[in-house]
């Protein structure tokens, strides 16, 4: 039997939402940057336990204030992927109230934080950033390596099915 | 005999062969003058020669300076393809058009065929219904050519854009990717005219249409080509209607193979 999830992936602009969903798809990765604009949908089937799972990934356009997401995409979503880029202070400051945000009114639906372009930071940084939302479980992964990325979907996937 | 006289025949005999040899120098030399100023005699010897050095470029350019230049206009078409695309647009325009006229001219052809065979059944059908319905010949000939056909047939749940049963009449289609696009389509248009109650019913692609019917938990997708008219719409409608209403159960909506087997039967045995 076809099992069909939806994972929306939103976060801020430019810290590599499209990059990673592309790098998941295609396994590729370009450095050019294309602005996503309202939403780009793109598909991949996983294998778990002999099932095939269709992942629908709405990759949104990047927003600096959570507030103004259009919540029409959000409907129907089976888990969220809230991506900030761990080079750039500016898309994690409010973190936590994103996640809040996000928590209160999508409160039954998996929530996973990933701290993207871990091949420009350092070990130490990682620590850090787990320091200091200690009360978040962060996932740190390279778009452009390909680092973690396979392991977070597999892992979301096998989480809502 | 003087002495002058004298010196006079001794060159005279000293020097015959020389004086022969420069008489002929001198014709020689005069012939090539007028060879070199007079164009047309130039011309004559030359051209040949020129000819013969272009046929053999000409003949070697593929195997020599190919290579280069296809590499040479790659690059320049990829620097610039603003430019290529605006030089091309007007010629690709041109061929469109030519391609239209062409595909009118087939069509008025069969039209024309269709019309003159007028002892046929169909067509003596088709003047009755023209006489009965107060419509055109000639509009009814269209509508043949032009017969909405049932391409896809989508049912999506509302929001998600997930597909819960997904039947195709001819050609195959992502329709997970479809049905997602069509969602966020819809969502969008929705939302951005902060309208309750007001749904998107209609997008036109190319030359296909696709009509979406909205029930409460999901919402139907029908692709067609060819016309789709009033009468075809108001037709799936209805059709659209029974089948939500008597076809689809909510367990129906959780088992997507019953749900595509009940589009397959009902569709096979209703005309649309």
């Amino acid at each position: 039997m076809k099992i069909s999830k939806k994972i929306v992936v939103l976060g801020h602009f430019g810290v590599g939402k499209s990059s990673l969903v592309r790098q998941f798809v295609e396994n590729t990765f370009t450095e050019d940057y294309k602005v996503t604009i309202g939403v780009h949908i793109l598909k991949k089937v996983v294998q778990l336990d002999n099932n095939d799972v269709n992942l629908i990934l709405w990759d949104l356009e990047g927003q600096d204030d959570i507030n103004n997401i259009r919540t029409s995409y959000l409907l129907g979503t089976h888990a969220f992927i809230y991506v900030y880029d761990m080079t750039r202070p500016s898309t994690f400051e409010n973190l936590k109230q994103e996640v809040d945000f996000i928590k209160e009114n999508y409160s039954s639906i998996p929530f996973n934080i990933v701290g993207n372009k871990s091949d420009l930071t350092t070990k130490g940084l990682m620590n850090e950033h787990n320091k200091l939302h200690k009360e978040l479980s962060l996932t740190f992964t390279s778009a452009k390596t390909g680092e973690n990325v396979e392991t977070l979907f597999r892992s979301i996937a096998k989480s809502i099915t | 005999m003087n002495e002058e006289e004298k010196l006079e025949l001794l060159k005279d005999l000293l020097l015959k062969d020389e004086h022969e040899y420069a008489t002929s120098l001198e014709a020689k030399i005069k012939v090539l003058e007028e060879t070199i100023n007079k164009k047309e005699e130039l011309s004559e010897k030359v051209n040949p020669i020129i000819k013969d050095e272009l046929e053999n470029f000409t003949k070697e350019i593929p195997s020599t300076l190919g290579p280069t230049i296809t590499e040479a206009l790659k690059t320049e078409i990829k620097n610039s393809q603003d430019a290529v695309v605006e030089a091309l647009f007007p010629i690709i325009g041109k061929m469109i058009k030519k391609y239209i006229q062409q595909e009118m001219r087939i069509l008025s052809e069969k039209i024309n065929k269709q019309v003159s065979n007028t002892f046929s059944f169909k067509s003596i059908k088709r003047k009755f219904k023209a006489k009965a319905t107060g419509v055109s010949e000639a509009d009814l000939v269209l509508q043949e050519e032009f017969k909405p056909t049932l391409e896809q047939f989508l049912v999506i749940e509302q929001g998600s854009g997930i597909v819960k049963a997904n039947h195709s009449f001819s050609q195959n289609i992502d329709e997970d990717s479809i049905a997602g696009m069509l969602t966020a389509i819809k969502s969008f248009a929705e939302d951005a005219f902060e309208k309750q109650q007001q749904e998107l019913q209609h997008i036109e692609y190319e030359t296909f249409h696709i009509h979406l019917q909205n029930f409460s938990k999901y919402y139907i997708a029908v692709i067609i080509s060819g016309s789709y008219n009033v009468i075809f719409k108001d037709d799936l409608e209805n059709k659209l209607l029974d089948f939500a209403q008597n076809k689809i159960n909510k367990t129906d909506l959780n088992n997507t193979n019953s749900l595509t087997k009940q589009i397959e039967a009902y569709f096979k045995h209703e005309n649309l």
